[in-house]
């Protein structure tokens, strides 16, 4: 078992632990978070080192994949659980090689705040694979956007999704995305009022709870979406 | 006995009835009854006689039966031939044959006698009735019935004779007849309680015949006086119901045969050994029949009630013959079954086709089950072949093609500032292998469903519902894990279902609903589409249908022209 610990750097700078098994994968990482301005506090390369290395370091993120030895099934979905319940206040980010949601609803069950679930091929993508660690230390839920698009152009019979505006739908996805209504307001150009806006409609229309502010909203939505 | 004696027999019973009707006629209207009844028994005996032979060749009763039918008739001929010599003959032969069928009764039903005792009871019997006969008859004046130059002369007479010493004669005779009668019908009664299964079946005409050995010896007997009447009619008719019962009986038993056949016919296939044994002693006639089988391990034999059956030796009065082609099993019968040689071979030979029939069906249904288990194991390592090459997909190319893109990401967000046209270059391999990912992504998932190792049929079913381009919902879904080559087929049935779904059915939904029953896993799909899948979908279908009877499933599939498909896999599982 090798431990290994990054070099000290400022409090400012978040302070990461990767698990992940395959070496080159892990490393490719450790140098690109580093790049990108992150402290990589330590990697592990099973779910029992990343469990240590949580203990030991305290990280304000760690980024674990889910496939892990031993047993190569879901050694990493089930330490990011046991994290979660030890350390509440340890963002989690899962990467996954799965577009199926049933993980991603086992991980966001308890609370979804500061939990990440993101696909494998998301790593190329370095400025938006490092926003998403950013966004999840902050608090913010992050679903990937692959995950969620699949979920909202599934086919469906009589749904009251069909009623949704184009621009309705965009929120919802987005909304699903783990969004907050600032950052799709940001993102699809509109002003925090007209989210505001499309949010309440859109509840309405699909007989939802309004809770536009609630950190379960993400929930609310994907569960929505799912059934 | 053989033939051309048997045939001089029958020959000489004929021409002895000939002789009794040709001395007697004209009918002396006094004796006419007795002399008729007496033809009649005669007769009755020797048709007894051809019928014992045509039945039991091996046995002596045949003979038994004949001498007696002709110790009947013959005194009476030679007393009516008017000749002196032949009427002395005749006199002292008259009555032996009431020894005689005191000898067919110890000898019952083979015709020989069990012991050295027996046999000199027998000979005491013969003996005592022609040494009287021979005494009386000197005794005896012709004078003495009232004719002086009608009757033939006594050869034997000593001087003018003595009717008291006649008499005196007479009664011990009918004393020493009685006591040997006793103990002849002693010895008949200890044979008929000692019988067992067959033979106490071949004893049943003796209940006849005892009797009437004790009723010929009380009724002409000195020592009581009965109307003749009494003696001429009682007699005859008890004479008579012996051959009669034995000649029905042997009528009967001709049937025998065929009963076989039915016994063997009605016999349900896979009966067990006890039904076989229990049709065997019906069509057998011996309720003792015994079918044993060698134990493994040279342990002897067991019969099909578990009793032990030595088969080299045998307990008396049993015999043991072995059954083709059955691995060393027997049958053990009632020794008087002897004397029904083609009867035994022939049930012999059932027994041997039944065990056949027995033993094939037994390999059969071995064969099948080897057969379904290979199969079962050829699916599962099918199945575990799927799952090594998953996971060597994702352990190998897929991480490989996730490094490779990290590489190329970073290697893009360094020349992008440097040289844009190498970035976006990079950025189009990049694109590359993220489009290769994904479709290696679906290829493994496609090879087998991570995600049904992981979490089961739920998370599983789930995610082929979330893909299905079919609006699908879920019905029921069982949360609990369930043996993995059962938790595949279930899977492969909704996945392929589904398939069918959009390839085929153009349906605007499709549902399904997998429940957990005691013992089973019914796995529902049906849609609102064309229907007609069972002419459409072929050899998806029958795939699918071979993959569930892997398992021991059944797969039903129900899908009228324009009323939808529904598809139902009713899986065995613990």
């Amino acid at each position: 078992m090798s431990v290994t610990a990054g070099p000290a750097e400022p409090k400012a700078r978040l302070r990461v632990v990767i698990a992940e098994d395959t070496v080159l994968l892990r490393e490719g990482l450790r140098r690109v978070l580093t790049d990108a301005g992150l402290d990589v506090a330590g990697t592990a390369a099973d779910a029992d080192q990343l469990l240590k290395l949580v203990q030991a370091l305290s990280p304000d993120v760690v980024l674990t994949d889910i496939r892990m030895p031993p047993d190569q099934t879901t050694e990493g979905l089930q330490a990011a659980l046991e994290i979660r319940r030890r350390w509440p206040g340890t963002a989690v980010i899962v990467v996954s090689q799965h577009v199926e949601t049933e993980h991603l609803f086992e991980l966001l069950a308890d609370d979804p705040r500061g939990i990440g679930y993101v696909l494998k091929e998301r790593v190329a993508d370095i400025a938006q694979f490092t926003d998403a660690i950013r966004r999840v230390a902050a608090g913010e839920s992050v679903i990937d956007p692959q995950v969620v698009s699949r979920l909202v152009t599934r086919p469906r019979r009589d749904s009251p999704l069909e009623t949704l505006t184009e621009r309705e739908l965009a929120v919802l996805a987005l909304m699903a995305e783990g969004r907050s209504n600032q950052a799709i307001a940001g993102q699809l150009y509109m002003s925090p009022k007209t989210v505001e806006t499309h949010v309440g409609n859109l509840f309405a229309k699909l007989g939802l709870l309004p809770g536009a502010q609630d950190h379960r909203r993400v929930l609310a939505v994907l569960t929505y979406l799912r059934r | 006995m053989n033939r051309a004696l048997r045939a001089a027999l029958v020959a000489g019973a004929t021409a002895a009835v000939g002789c009794f009707v040709w001395s007697s006629w004209p009918p002396n209207s006094q004796y006419a009854p007795v002399e008729i009844s007496f033809a009649v028994v005669g007769l009755s005996f020797m048709v007894a006689g051809i019928a014992a032979w045509q039945r039991w060749p091996a046995s002596r009763l045949g003979l038994l039966f004949t001498i007696i039918g002709y110790l009947y008739l013959v005194p009476y001929i030679l007393v009516n031939l008017a000749n002196p010599a032949a009427w002395t003959i005749g006199n002292l032969s008259e009555g032996i044959s009431g020894a005689a069928l005191a000898h067919l009764g110890l000898a019952w039903p083979t015709g020989r006698l069990r012991s050295r005792f027996e046999c000199g009871v027998v000979v005491a019997n013969y003996v005592q009735n022609i040494t009287f006969n021979t005494a009386a008859t000197m005794a005896w004046n012709p004078a003495f019935s009232g004719c002086n130059a009608s009757c033939p002369a006594n050869v034997l007479l000593i001087g003018n004779g003595s009717r008291s010493a006649w008499n005196t004669l007479g009664t011990i005779q009918a004393l020493v007849g009685l006591v040997i009668t006793g103990i002849v019908l002693t010895l008949i009664v200890r044979h008929w309680r000692s019988a067992r299964g067959w033979s106490r079946r071949a004893m049943i005409p003796l209940l006849w015949i005892a009797p009437a050995v004790g009723a010929e010896n009380i009724l002409t007997g000195n020592l009581f006086h009965f109307s003749p009447l009494v003696t001429y009619a009682l007699l005859p008719l008890l004479l008579l119901a012996g051959p009669v019962l034995f000649v029905i009986s042997t009528v009967r038993a001709r049937t025998a045969g065929g009963a076989l056949g039915t016994a063997i016919v009605d016999l349900e296939p896979g009966a067990s050994p006890g039904r076989l044994r229990d049709a065997l002693a019906r069509a057998l006639g011996d309720s003792t029949l015994q079918l044993a089988f060698r134990q493994p391990g040279g342990a002897g034999h067991l019969d099909t009630s578990g009793q032990a059956v030595d088969a080299d030796r045998p307990d008396s009065g049993r015999v043991v013959a072995p059954i083709a082609g059955s691995g060393g099993a027997v049958l053990v019968y009632d020794v008087g079954l002897k004397l029904e040689p083609q009867l035994v071979k022939l049930t012999a030979a059932a027994a041997s086709m039944a065990l056949e029939h027995a033993r094939l069906q037994a390999e059969v249904q071995a064969q099948l089950e080897q057969v379904r288990a290979s199969r079962a194991r050829l699916v599962e390592a099918g199945d575990a072949e799927r799952r090594r090459l998953e996971r060597d997909l994702h352990d190998g190319a897929q991480q490989r093609l996730v490094t490779l893109s990290l590489a190329l990401g970073m290697a893009r967000d360094r020349a992008a500032e440097a040289d844009p046209e190498l970035g976006s270059l990079i950025e189009s391999a990049s694109k590359e292998a993220r489009e290769a990912l994904t479709e290696l992504r679906e290829l493994a998932r496609g090879i087998h469903p991570a995600v049904l190792t992981e979490t089961g049929l739920s998370g599983a079913i789930q995610a082929l519902v979330e893909r299905s381009p079919v609006a699908t919902t879920i019905t029921a879904v069982p949360h609990g894990r369930y043996p993995a080559a059962i938790e595949a087929t279930a899977y492969f049935v909704v996945s392929e279902a589904l398939a069918n779904v959009a390839k085929h059915a153009r349906a605007d939904g499709a549902q399904v609903m997998i429940r957990k029953f005691p013992g089973r896993l019914l796995v529902e799909v049906s849609d609102d589409g064309a229907g007609g899948a069972l002419s459409e979908g072929g050899s998806g279908l029958r795939g699918l249908a071979d993959r569930v009877a892997s398992v021991g499933g059944v797969l039903r599939v129900d899908s009228p022209p324009g009323g939808g498909t529904r598809l139902e896999a009713d899986i065995p599982c613990p």
